[in-house]
């Protein structure tokens, strides 16, 4: 195994347990954040330069931030422990562990570690560009669509009151949706 | 392991670098500031300091010291020390810093510590590592060997300077949400808000930016100005340049959380915004921290628009070590300009209201980036 | 240098990551953190993407990973809303307490 691997693998679990076994939610935010910084990096040992940047921009930096938040906003209590019970936690436990097993002889059987043969491709953001605009064009801009549709259905949810015909001085508090 | 002490020596360079910017800036705020309100500011630290005045208080302790010791080297030391205090240097570097760290260390009922201390932590920590892709000087050869004076020569240094915006929002977050009170909330939630609104339209520039030069390394943008004064930035695709530099500037300064823009800190409402409940050291990191951005915005501006360390009509012959230090203090200068620029805006203007802030930064600057990114797009593709 | 290829070690990451978050996912009753352990579990798919792009040779898996980011920041805006305006109504955001088909 390589050195960054086990570096960022013990980091990205750590952090991931973190997330699941905060009390409160705002450690787990912040441990979710850690986690995704240690992706980018992730990315970053993997030739994925553009991805790595964006991982940070658009989760550490948006929709982490956005979490964060909408939790202060909300000033949630500390969850209490009551998590599920000891038998099911248990069955979870276990069944996780069957399926990291199985599918990580799977993994290990299908690509075995090996000396690296032919070119080795380096994700930048010339040859990402590249690809998003002419194989992948039509689902590039699905994706603006999709994201303009999310925009709009996040200011109207978050919206306190609608306005009504004839009523034109509620105009609604949507800092939620400003803050996105 | 040569490349890894490599890069220590430049990290700890270009740290020096940081630290140096972000005292000037300190600096010029202090004397600046009573300049612009017709004070005197800070003159008094340090210039109390004659060595005939220690001689006499002091005799035990400077009466072995030779005549040529006390003539050659502590005379013209003080000498340097009392300029230094009457143009308010020591008072602003070395006694505030002093004041910070002996204070107590006041941590809110409520919080944990971590967290506390998480906060001030968070607001420095991506200032700093922005620093990292920044070129300083061109390139020298030295025995043979290229040295380039960036510590992580990433092809992507735009998008790093841009994760590094988005990220600086944690620190604001953070110290709002431990402050366990409601003007720090208030304070952050301003500052996020504010700081969130305003990266779109950073984003948009920047894309335009790299429209033009082609290129994400710092770098080569830098190389790509070199020679006429109308290979600058601002001066690209006239008036689309001019136009990037214009909003690039706004949202420095709103990104910063200065100037007119500083509603999260507004000491007339919220105590002092975000870090209200932060004390000594903490409290100076903030500041550390705000002047350390300053700084980098205006490394940003003049790499991007001004040429980084090119002198206009005036090459600088390639590799030697003398050109890469005049470049170095060409390049600073320059940020040093925009730095006294952005200090003196903020102590002339005053402070927009919220609505404002958020009209301008929604329904001016982006909707203007946005036009200016398809007329650029457009010019680039007719010419 | 010989460069090894870990493919499968990531993978292994991967699946560790994406166990955790949907775990996490079942057993955390705060809706706000079942949602970042759906985060978990996207980024560990995305892990999987990146890992074995690059033992293919080509680069749709990050492609790939780019739509999940999209997709991923579209549900975060929602899902947020959604969370606020249950808050609003029950003043909790504990996925038990929305057990009423309405609102």
């Amino acid at each position: 195994m390589s050195l960054p691997l086990i570096v960022l693998g013990a980091l990205l679990i750590a952090s991931a347990l973190g997330v699941v076994l905060a009390q409160n939610p705002i450690h787990s935010a912040l441990c979710l954040v850690v986690n995704l910084v240690g992706v980018a990096c992730v990315f970053a040992a993997l030739d994925a330069h553009f991805l790595a940047m964006v991982q940070i921009i658009v989760y550490a930096g948006a929709i982490m931030v956005l979490v964060i938040f909408v939790l202060m906003l909300l000033t949630i209590k500390e969850e209490e422990r009551r998590l599920a019970g000891l038998f099911q936690l248990i069955g979870a436990g276990c069944m996780g562990a069957f399926f990291v097993v199985v599918v990580s002889r799977e993994a290990l059987q299908q690509f075995p570690v090996e000396q690296r043969t032919g070119e080795s491709v380096v994700g930048s953001v010339e040859a990402v560009g590249r690809l998003l605009y002419t194989n992948y064009l039509l689902p590039f801009e699905a994706a603006g669509i999709l994201i303009m549709a999310a925009l709009v259905g996040a200011a109207m949810l978050a919206k306190t009151s609608y306005p009504r015909s004839g009523d034109a001085t509620s105009s609604g508090s949507a800092i939620e949706g400003e803050g996105k | 392991m040569n490349a890894v002490i490599g890069i220590f020596i430049k990290g700890f360079i270009i740290q020096q670098i940081t630290l140096g910017l972000a005292s000037f800036c300190t600096w010029v705020e202090r004397k600046g500031s009573a300049l612009i309100q017709d004070r005197v500011g800070a003159n008094r630290a340090g210039t109390n300091f004659f060595v005939g005045d220690l001689l006499k208080t002091d005799v035990l302790v400077l009466q072995p010291l030779s005549f040529l010791a006390r003539n050659i080297v502590l005379r013209p030391a003080f000498a340097v020390f009392r300029f230094l205090g009457s143009i308010g240097v020591i008072n602003t570097l070395l006694n505030d810093a002093f004041k910070a760290l002996f204070k107590e260390d006041f941590v809110p009922e409520g919080t944990s510590v971590f967290m506390h201390a998480l906060g001030p932590f968070m607001a420095v920590f991506p200032v700093f590592l922005a620093f990292a892709v920044i070129p300083i000087a061109p390139d020298v050869t030295l025995f043979d060997t290229t040295i380039r004076f960036q510590v992580a020569e990433i092809s992507t240094g735009v998008l790093f300077l841009l994760a590094m915006g988005s990220i600086a929002v944690y620190g604001v977050v953070l110290a709002g949400w431990t402050g366990n009170n409601k003007f720090s909330l208030l304070g952050a939630l301003r500052a996020s808000a504010q700081m969130i609104s305003y990266e779109l339209a950073m984003g948009i520039v920047f894309a335009t930016i790299v429209l033009h030069f082609g290129t994400f390394d710092l770098y080569q943008i830098i190389e790509m100005q070199s020679g006429s004064i109308l290979n600058w930035g601002v001066f690209f695709m006239f008036p689309t340049g001019f136009l990037c530099f214009l909003i690039l500037f706004v949202v420095g300064m709103a990104e910063t959380k200065r100037g007119p823009f500083d509603l999260p800190e507004s000491e007339s409402e919220l105590v002092a915004g975000y870090f209200t409940e932060y004390s000594g050291m903490k409290f100076l990191l903030f500041w550390l921290g705000e002047f350390a951005e300053i700084a980098l915005f205006s490394i940003v501006l003049s790499v991007f628009f001004f040429g980084g360390w090119n002198i206009p009509f005036l090459e600088l012959p390639e590799g030697a070590w003398w050109a890469a230090l005049i470049g170095h203090g060409v390049f600073m200068g320059k940020v040093l300009a925009f730095s006294v620029l952005q200090i003196t805006i903020r102590w002339t203007l005053p402070r927009f209201r919220y609505d404002q802030l958020m009209s301008l930064g929604w329904k001016m600057l982006l909707p203007l980036s946005i036009v200016n990114l398809i007329v650029a797009a457009a010019w680039k593709l007719v010419s | 240098m010989i460069e090894m290829d870990y493919s499968a070690h990531y993978i292994i990451l991967s699946v560790i990551l994406f166990t955790i978050g949907a775990i996490g996912f079942v057993v955390r009753r705060n809706a706000i953190v079942a949602f970042m352990c759906l985060e978990i579990m996207l980024n560990a798919v995305n892990i999987a993407f990146v890992a074995l792009s690059r033992r293919v040779g080509n680069l749709d898996g990050e492609i790939a990973v780019f739509f999940v980011m999209v997709v991923a920041a579209a549900e975060a805006a929602v899902g947020l809303a959604i969370i606020i305006s249950v808050f609003r109504n029950l003043q909790s955001t504990e996925t038990t307490d929305a057990s009423q088909l309405r609102l």
